[in-house]
């Protein structure tokens, strides 16, 4: 009767699985999907690919990000004087503007400049050469510092400039940028959308896939069950799957994404390099490949979670 | 041990498989379960490995009554009976040595005293030198006999057997039936649900028949024939 007492108690030792057992089923259940190689390869792969389309746009999102950066910095304002402003007093507040901490550089355009180059611009030359006096203002273009460029506080640089007695009109091509800006807010709202939208199918796919597994096992778990195993000793084997299924999908995501990172890089330098602009694609840093897994591996565990919950439960051992 | 009061089962359509049942069995005794198929003996089996619930009446197996088991709790309730199948209900992918030690490895056992314990149960139905067979490579008896060292090998105070001689010749019947005497002399107590009336007519065990759901005779099976 000793040894019944002992067992009508199981001992919390005996109710938890030894760090060895639990070893042995991790790895066994990673050589369990070689047993159904296709199914599990497709999952995998579905699951790869499922997580390479955001992550692929995410570096797209990135490198356009730097590359906007680029552009921003040579932001520049056009600051027209009032006609009446003499060179002397242009000079005095091109002095005074360079002193703005905001602004990084002035660049003086004195009207006779302005004519010569709207001559050549614009192909008016000869008309321009009836005009007695040179109607064009003197111009100072204005490059803000790199904190300064970004449209909002560009456009409060501009308000502040045109404050100043001598400016008649200051004017920022601001338009394109906030445009710009908007888009790059649509592109990675898009990828947070779409990364959403597919995770949501991964986690119903891997569901199903370790949902046939286990319809596949249902005489061998109605046995499990009938010889005294938890649900939890049951499950234990199909998150497992679940976690590899994630790791390798999660892995394959990463090499895919690679992959193209340097197959489109390559084609985007050669095009940069036409428009003579140095650039190269920067792929997926240590940090993101490592989020790229972990989401991947919480997908896989979160299917088969979710799967085993409802079905490990409604199989019930049958005499019959 | 087991004992049942006044228990009814009725499954879902109105079959009454169970009208009224009740008997006891104490710690160490040997019965068994007889009467035609339809009778009720699976029903009844089924009662006491909760894979049914009971209508109303209250089925108490080691001083526990089952129907205040949660979920949670019933394969612990499971771990100390011993459950015998006419089909043997062994996993066939996995060799023999792995489905004995299936109930040890549920309770969580070092792999030295799985090895110990299963070879000790195969040895003791006479399998030894199977331990790395799969299932199908073995005779129909040979199986059972497998089942039956499944069933043993945790060492649960309660065996309940359910045609463990449904496909087997007499003598092979008789072996196994003698492994269950060996079992009950240490102390186990055992359960066989047969409708092999000769072979219960020669043991001289208890035996309670079941008749259309209602237990008609308990007690010795030479009493009945009289």
């Amino acid at each position: 009767m000793n040894s019944n007492s002992k067992q009508k108690k199981p001992s919390l030792l005996t109710r938890v699985m030894s760090p060895v057992h639990l070893g042995q089923q991790f790895v066994a259940s990673f050589h369990d999907l070689w047993r159904t190689p296709m199914a599990s390869l497709m999952t995998i792969l579905v699951l790869g690919i499922s997580l390479a389309l955001p992550a692929t746009l995410h570096l797209f999102s990135k490198n356009a990000e730097r590359v906007s950066a680029q552009w921003q910095t040579a932001a520049e304002i056009s600051v027209f004087l009032k006609s009446s402003v003499t060179e002397a007093s242009a000079q005095n507040l091109l002095q005074r503007i360079k002193l703005y901490p905001e602004v990084q550089q002035v660049r003086y355009i004195s009207a006779d400049d302005a004519l010569e180059q709207f001559k050549q611009l614009s192909g008016f030359g000869n008309a321009l050469a009836y005009l007695d006096s040179n109607p064009l203002p003197i111009t100072l273009l204005v490059t803000p510092t790199q904190r300064h460029s970004q449209p909002m506080a560009a456009k409060a640089l501009l308000e502040k400039i045109q404050g100043e007695r001598e400016v008649e009109q200051g004017k920022l091509d601001v338009e394109w940028l906030t445009r710009l800006q908007a888009i790059m807010v649509l592109i990675k709202d898009i990828v947070f959308a779409l990364a959403a939208l597919l995770s949501f199918s991964v986690v119903l796919i891997i569901g199903n896939t370790i949902r046939l597994a286990i319809l596949n096992q249902k005489d061998a778990i109605a046995v499990m069950k009938l010889v005294g195993a938890t649900d939890g000793f049951i499950q234990r084997p199909y998150l497992f799957t679940g976690f590899w299924y994630g790791v390798l999908g999660g892995l394959f995501a990463s090499i895919t994404v690679s992959f193209l990172g340097k197959f489109l890089g390559a084609a985007i330098s050669d095009l940069a390099q036409l428009y003579e602009n140095q650039f190269y694609m920067q792929g997926l840093n240590l940090p993101e490949l490592g989020l790229l897994l972990s989401i991947a591996v919480f997908l896989g565990l979160m299917g088969s979670f979710i799967s085993v919950r409802k079905h490990i439960r409604s199989i019930e051992p049958n005499a019959d | 041990m087991i004992q049942f009061k006044n228990v009814n089962k009725t499954y879902p359509g109105g079959f009454q498989a169970l009208k009224g049942i009740n008997f006891s069995l104490e710690a160490g005794e040997m019965a068994f379960l007889t009467g035609h198929s339809g009778a009720g003996k699976s029903t009844l089996l089924k009662l006491i490995t909760l894979m049914e619930k009971p209508t109303s009446g209250q089925v108490i197996i080691d001083n526990n009554e089952l129907s205040k088991i949660r979920y949670s709790q019933i394969p612990f309730v499971r771990r100390n009976i011993g459950m015998i199948f006419q089909n043997h209900n062994l996993l066939m992918d996995r060799t023999v040595f792995d489905n004995v030690a299936l109930p040890l490895v549920i309770e969580g056992l070092s792999s030295r005293q799985i090895r110990k314990r299963v070879e000790a149960a195969l040895d003791k139905v006479g399998l030894a030198t199977k331990v790395k067979c799969l299932p199908y490579m073995l005779s129909g008896g040979e199986q059972q006999r497998v089942g039956i060292a499944r069933a043993i090998v945790n060492k649960p105070p309660i065996i309940l057997a359910d045609e463990p001689t449904g496909n087997l010749d007499p003598k092979l019947s008789l072996d196994i039936i003698q492994l269950f005497e060996d079992f009950n002399a240490v102390g186990v107590c055992v359960l066989i649900a047969t409708h092999d009336l000769g072979l219960i007519a020669r043991m001289k065990y208890r035996t309670l028949t079941l008749k259309q759901g209602q237990m008609i005779t308990d007690g010795l099976a030479h009493a009945e024939a009289v």
